[in-house]
């Protein structure tokens, strides 16, 4: 398997930080000069998980940028999902727990990056078990989540009440388990599960999933789990997944059957470039890479996308093209995040209780 | 109230629990004995009637207190017990455990490439039945294996440089060395560095500038008397006047720390500029003491840039210039200018100091404080040619007999070990000094060049259960990474490399990792994938999916046994669902199970039983447009899925009467008899089949109106006669 080497290559930090990092992600920065993010942390010695707002100080003298913590807030249980909403004056963190709650925190950057939690939705019944995914709207005023228990809440926090309120759109009474989510525009989001299956949600037509995307397409040989999705603000017809057995695929709602695969497992014909064998834990479009032929930008091809997997790769998928590896860690990427400021950024967590940041040049 | 724990010695608990209102007495008991002491609060208020310990993950005891219960019942808010987790040994006190995690991840990569490259080379001269399989690359292998775990381990530069040089700084601070690091660099000049062995002695001098400090806890080094004297030097105006200020540049200069020497004999008053048309013949003799000193003699490879001496490649080169410099030194010590020196203290210092760069054992013993600093002063002033473990270890023992240990020192008890060429010894004060993680890695450079070390350690024992002593650490250190829930994932990587039991003991860890959460779940299947177990891939997934079904997560636990292949379990858990089916896949609810029918696909090896609800889905589909169009060729089509329903082997009988009751609409057909004569025979039979299945104790009877089989036969009975006189 050839890989296409990075033209240019890039610089990577690896920082240590003596406890596991569930997930990572940038902050919308309020000045040129201080980079944040969120971090959730699960401190196995003590039993303890916490979300932290570090400062990213990229200390030019130094040979490693320093990550200052700058405050932190105790969720109940661990952290299952954490999603930014970058559009939004101060920022604001949705965070599902394994215990079924979330948490809405808000963060000031400008007095200091503390947090601290705005809202809580942690009623019985809520989610039955682990919240899978969790996603805010841009805005920030409305997050979905779902779970494996089959159910898809809208939760929503105009007004300053600290107790949300959460309506059911969807309960699958566990017969059907959701393991991903995405929004897609403010009426429609789309869900992934098991058997690489996805589902079209549109509020407007409540009861259920407007569309399907059938599972176990590949014959079930390798079929697997959606584990992320990610929907271009520009390309709402197209969703694209990653999951299992190094599976990416979008899918297009105007073909309704056919996947794109794009890496991984695949239909078998074609000789699809297998990248990773294992888990993608995430996807997200990469605005940094720029398509390399610019004039082709019909609506059927995919943008740029990068994944993170269990068996340590940081890549960059194009289709038709070689991927372009960024990271080939030793160690599982559990998650990652591009600057949206300043996409050349890219800051990973590792399996290894480290952080990575790179810099794309 | 404090609970106290007594652990001792080496059975645990052998003193026993003890609920002690009196902390004090316990403690002073507990110190006595020599045993650890773990308070912790339980934070009961009622008095305790039992206790329960067990053993938690990792050296953790769960400790499960109950409380007496109360008579008063006033008191609801009250726990009636607790359980509180205690963490046995803090481990290393300079390693922190963090730490420790960061050194077991980083140890991977090095330890699996040098375990690929042994058997590449093992299986190469195989091949070519070559008699060494050590050439050149295998010591390059080794020495980068080594360089990458010493690397893990901290680095010595210090931070910054400071860019303004204090002259009054005599030592530079650097990170603080660690007995780890100390210990691993040892091992690595002994056994990694084989060529450089004419440089051996040099390599230790190097290496106790960089770690005396680490002696100095338990025992006086000259490194604490320089940190002493440091703080007084501040307060000092005639520095050449305090007996401290030569006692110190000799103990230093006894340990070959050139620089250092130099850098406070240039602090010595006569080079003050308004002293220096007095004191001329004194500043001359300390110069030209500080000149000899720069230009000793030393016989290593390569110099580090700021470090003082002549270095030699070549051992001729090494003695001519030896033979020179001692010569310079004796001219200098039998010179007229010393009666001209008024200073008392200079002249007996610097002669002193000549004394030791001449090698009088005398001046070495009483500068050097424990007896590795007079080994390395021994070795270079008097032996610097000393070649060969032997006659280093019988000097080392000289040394001892000079200064013997007051306290032992692990370090010390290593490099003993080494130079006594005893591996058993260097094994044993790895494992008790520096734990499981230095055995398994140090054995590597133990066995690299070492026919006998390889012989002792790979020689397979049957006290052992038939593995030798590499392996026996090896699970020994993988049984500490299971024990740890981040690091469990990286001791497969040394259970692999154990031929005997390694992959029995990696399909216990696997199949014992709990299955609740994806993420987990997929690590373990993703080790199954690296070493292909498939077994045991499948032994997971059942478990995940009956463990999801448990809990209701139905979606899921059809996915993970549709996976494991398990049409056992498939069989058994579509029973459960089609008790449900009949009363839920209305119409209303057929979104819900539309996503479960999706995930079975129509692929039926996968399916088992479940492959039923697919065809029920599209019988209830074609009917629903039935009701919907009522046009003869939707009609027929249902009327084709329900044939094939009632065909199937998987169909269960209990379903025969709903489904047919479902399609009475259908054996009624206004315009013309849908089933012909064969179809409606079939029917009749499939009922014939039910009423004889409902003889039975186990049947379960649907829940329809009681008329509906009436209904149905009539039905039937109707068509029948249709049929035939369509015929």
């Amino acid at each position: 398997m050839a890989f296409a080497a990075p033209q240019n290559p890039s610089r990577v930090h690896r920082i240590p930080q003596s406890k596991y990092i569930d997930a990572v992600r940038w902050l919308s920065p309020v000045s040129a000069l201080d980079r944040f993010a969120a971090v959730a942390y699960y401190d196995t010695d003590t039993n303890s998980p916490s979300i932290e707002i570090i400062c990213v100080d990229p200390n030019p003298q130094a040979s490693s940028p320093i990550l200052t913590p700058q405050s932190s807030w105790t969720p109940p249980s661990r952290i299952s999902s954490l999603k930014t909403a970058h559009s939004t004056h101060q920022p604001i963190l949705a965070a599902a727990t394994f215990s079924g709650s979330i948490h809405i925190l808000v963060s000031d950057l400008i007095n200091g990056g503390t947090v601290e939690s705005e809202a809580t939705v942690s009623e019985l019944g809520f989610h039955s078990g682990p919240v899978s995914a969790v996603d805010l709207r841009e805005g920030g005023t409305e997050c979905v989540s779902v779970g494996e228990d089959g159910r898809v809440n809208l939760v929503s926090f105009v007004g300053d009440s600290s107790k949300l309120s959460y309506r059911r759109i969807f309960d699958a009474n566990g017969l059907v388990g959701y393991t991903a989510v995405k929004w897609a525009s403010p009426s429609e989001f789309a869900t992934g599960g098991y058997g690489f299956g996805l589902q079209w949600w549109d509020q407007r037509r409540p009861g259920g999933p407007v569309s399907q995307f059938k599972g176990n397409w590949c014959q079930g040989k390798t079929s697997g789990i959606v584990h992320s999705i990610d929907i271009h603000p520009s390309r709402k017809h197209t969703c694209l997944a990653g999951g299992s057995s190094g599976t990416v695929f979008a899918w297009d709602l105007r073909a309704q059957q056919q996947p794109i695969v794009l890496s991984g497992a695949g239909t078998g014909e074609a000789p699809i470039s297998l990248l990773s064998e294992s888990e993608v834990w995430e996807v997200q479009y990469d605005c940094y890479t720029r398509s390399s032929n610019i004039g082709d930008i019909s609506s059927t091809r995919i943008l740029p996308i990068m994944i993170c997997s269990e068996d340590g790769i940081l890549a960059v998928i194009e289709q038709g093209e070689e991927p372009l590896e960024l990271l080939a860690e030793p160690c599982a990427i559990n998650s990652f995040d591009i600057d949206q400021q300043n996409p050349s950024d890219v800051i990973c967590s590792l399996e290894w209780e480290s952080i990575a940041i790179l810099t794309r040049s | 109230m404090v609970l106290l724990i007594r652990v001792s010695g080496g059975d645990l608990l052998d003193g026993g629990v003890h609920v002690d209102d009196d902390a004090d007495l316990d403690t002073r008991w507990c110190c006595e004995v020599g045993a650890a002491v773990y308070p912790f609060h339980h934070g009961l208020k009622s008095p305790i009637s039992r206790l329960s310990i067990s053993w938690s993950r990792g050296n953790s005891l769960r400790v499960s207190v109950f409380a007496a219960p109360s008579s008063v019942e006033s008191v609801e808010d009250d726990a009636g017990g607790t359980v509180v987790e205690v963490k046995l040994g803090g481990g290393d006190g300079e390693i922190s455990d963090a730490h420790w995690r960061r050194i077991a991840y980083g140890s991977v990569s090095p330890f699996a490439l040098l375990q690929s490259r042994k058997n590449a080379i093992s299986s190469l001269s195989k091949m070519s039945m070559n008699s060494s399989p050590y050439d050149a690359d295998w010591w390059d292998y080794i020495m980068e294996y080594s360089k990458d775990i010493n690397a893990l381990l901290g680095s010595q530069k210090p931070a910054s440089v400071p860019v303004i040089d204090d002259p009054k700084s005599v030592i530079v601070k650097g990170e603080e060395p660690t007995n780890l690091k100390a210990a691993w660099e040892l091992l690595e000049m002994f056994y990694a560095e084989k060529p450089s062995h004419l440089c051996l002695p040099e390599r230790l001098v190097d290496w106790l500038a960089d770690f005396d400090s680490l002696f100095s806890g338990t025992h006086p080094t000259v490194h604490s008397k320089l940190v002493d004297f440091q703080k007084e030097l501040v307060n000092l105006q005639v520095v050449e006047d305090n007996p401290k200020y030569w006692e110190v540049m000799s103990s230093a200069l006894a340990v070959g720390w050139l620089d250092i020497v130099v850098k406070m004999l240039r602090l010595h008053g006569s080079y003050q500029l308004d002293q220096l048309s007095n004191r001329e013949t004194e500043n001359g003799l300390v110069e030209a003491v500080a000149v000899l000193i720069s230009k000793m003699p030393r016989m290593r490879l390569d110099q580090e840039a700021g470090k003082l001496g002549e270095c030699f490649k070549a051992k001729p080169d090494f003695v001519k210039a030896r033979e020179k410099w001692r010569a310079q030194i004796n001219k200098l010590d039998s010179s007229a200018f010393w009666f001209q020196c008024a200073h008392l203290q200079t002249r007996e210092g610097l002669r002193s100091m000549l004394q030791i760069m001449l090698g009088n054992a005398n001046s070495l013993c009483s500068a050097t404080c424990h007896w590795i600093e007079l080994y390395i002063s021994h070795l270079l002033y008097i032996r610097p040619l000393t070649v060969g473990l032997e006659s280093m270890y019988s000097l080392a023992q000289k040394s001892i007999q000079l200064k013997p240990m007051a306290s032992a020192h692990r370090l010390m008890g290593l490099i003993i070990g080494i130079l006594g060429e005893n591996t058993e010894v260097v094994l044993a004060e790895c494992l008790k000094g520096f734990g499981p993680w230095m055995v398994v890695h140090a054995i590597e450079l133990l066995t690299a060049g070492s026919d006998h070390a390889e012989m002792l350690l790979l020689e397979e024992r049957p006290n052992l259960g038939g593995i030798n002593i590499e392996e026996l650490h090896r699970l020994v250190y993988a049984q500490v990474l299971s024990s740890h829930p981040l690091t469990w994932q990286i001791a497969p990587i040394y259970l692999i490399s154990c031929m005997k039991h390694g992959m029995v003991l990696l399909q216990i860890l696997l199949s014992k990792q709990p299955v609740q959460h994806n993420q987990l779940l997929l690590k373990s299947i993703e080790i199954c994938r690296l070493y292909e177990l498939h077994s045991i891939t499948a032994n997971i997934m059942k478990i995940a999916g009956v463990h999801h079904w448990k809990h209701g997560r139905k979606g899921s636990g059809v996915f993970w046994l549709q996976q494991a292949r398990d049409e056992y379990r498939l069989n058994r858990i579509a029973q459960q669902l089609f008790d449900s089916v009949g009363k839920t896949i209305s119409d209303e609810s057929f979104k819900q199970w539309e996503g479960l029918i999706q995930l079975l696909g129509s692929d039926s090896k996968t399916a088992g039983g479940l492959e039923f609800l697919h065809k029920y889905r599209d019988f209830k589909k074609s009917l629903q447009h039935v009701f919907d169009g009522k046009t003869t060729d939707a009609a027929r089509r249902a009327v084709e899925s329900l044939i094939s329903l009632m065909k199937n082997p998987s169909t269960p009988q209990r379903f025969y009467l709903p489904l047919l009751y479902d399609s009475l609409k259908l054996l009624n057909w206004k315009d013309r008899p849908l089933l012909n004569v064969s179809q409606t025979n079939l029917l009749l039979t499939k009922l014939q089949d039910l009423s004889l299945a409902r003889l039975r104790p186990d049947f379960i009877e649907s829940e329809l109106p009681p008329q509906a089989l009436n209904s149905v036969r009539l039905a039937l009975a109707t068509n029948l006669g249709r049929a035939i006189l369509e015929e």
